[in-house]
């Protein structure tokens, strides 16, 4: 069965670019998107994906709090944050918010699919750009 | 014949959002894809594209100086700038650059094929807010642009102007030097005349020279709800 995934960014042209790196894997679904921390939570409700792909800076409500409450109000769901935060204190406090995954914009080419995969199956993936 | 884009922007992802978002355009191709301001314009000069689509954040050389450059090789090249902001004094700089098309990156899924459309009709393209600053110009019978103060820009020559980023990035002069293929001395002899030109006195300053005349640009500090903490990246 396909993994389920909701997309989580403020840009709707870094969707686009997200799904293009998603679409055309048989066993990735990408079943919805939001713009900002608070639509995310209500999607996550919705919708029940297996992997949340949440971006942390966003307006109204960001990645970091979204992520407490989506543990919060489902857990089980898996998060994987993309960021432009390239930094090992950033990707400390996101963990600790319960996200899986940590990866930095700059290299979702690289990692974004990798890193669904595994925190898909609960295994945690972290990218800093600094540590490639 | 299809209409060639060159698609220039340093995040690798939005630039697969914006290739995904023009392709989709009948007729349209992107004919190349640059990371920074630099490759964008050896990328241009090569590809003769059409239309050219700059970030205005970008390493290296950021998307006012390209276009700048670019104009200044062929005044025909036709450039779309993308921006964070749309703050006043941005607007007048890419409007004093060159560029004909001025796209919010948060508005470009709507507004992007609409201001390659322009462009290609020789129209330009721009936000409601900078169709309002051009009228409120116009209106105040001053420029195409009302100014409350000039901008600090045109003191540096276009070299120093490219010095400037690469220092204020955080690049030594040999690393300057390096890759803008000119001797070490010369570049010091820029950072002195920059200094001297600006009244600076450090490299702090250039910093903060460079951030307040959109030279180069910072990410905003990040706080979540639990935290007083900041990251500046």
């Amino acid at each position: 069965m396909a993994v389920r995934i909701l997309l989580v960014d403020d840009h709707p042209v870094v969707l686009q670019g997200l799904r293009t790196l998603l679409d055309g894997r048989s066993q990735l679904e990408v079943v919805g998107e939001a713009s900002d921390g608070i639509e995310a939570v209500e999607k996550v409700m919705a919708l029940r994906p297996d992997v949340v792909v949440l971006d942390i800076t966003m307006p109204r409500m960001n990645g970091i709090d979204a992520c407490r409450m989506i543990q919060q109000k489902a857990p089980g769901r898996e998060v994987l944050f993309v960021t432009q935060h390239d930094s090992p204190q950033m990707m400390r406090e996101a963990l600790a918010a319960g996200a899986r995954g940590y990866v930095v914009k700059s290299n979702l080419a690289r990692d974004l699919v990798e890193a669904v995969e595994a925190v898909s199956q609960h295994r945690e993936f972290t990218a800093l750009a600094r540590n490639p | 014949m299809k209409l060639r884009i060159l698609v220039a922007d340093d995040h690798e992802i939005v630039r697969r959002g914006l290739c995904a978002l023009l392709q989709k355009h009948e007729g349209w191709e992107v004919c190349g894809e640059a990371s920074d301001g630099r490759q964008a314009i050896e990328m241009a000069k090569q590809l003769k594209p059409d239309v050219v689509i700059l970030d205005i954040g970008m390493p290296n050389l950021n998307g006012l100086d390209t276009t700048r450059q670019l104009l200044q090789y062929d005044p025909h090249f036709k450039i779309v700038v993308l921006t964070i902001t749309d703050a006043d004094q941005v607007i007048r700089e890419a409007l004093d650059a060159g560029a004909r098309g001025f796209v919010l990156k948060s508005d470009a899924s709507r507004d992007l094929v609409s201001a390659v459309e322009a462009l290609q009709s020789k129209r330009m393209f721009f936000t409601p807010r900078v169709n309002d600053l051009v009228l409120r110009g116009f209106l105040d019978k001053g420029h195409a642009v009302s100014r409350n103060e000039p901008p600090d820009l045109p003191v540096l020559t276009a070299r120093e102007r490219e010095v400037t980023q690469l220092l204020a990035e955080g690049k030594s002069s040999k690393e300057v030097a390096s890759l803008l293929n000119l001797s070490t001395k010369t570049v010091e002899t820029h950072r002195s005349n920059i200094m001297r030109k600006l009244s600076l006195h450090s490299i702090r300053d250039l910093v903060v020279y460079a951030i307040k005349n959109n030279i180069i640009q910072i990410q905003m500090p990040f706080q979540t709800s639990s935290t007083t903490e900041s990251t500046v990246v």
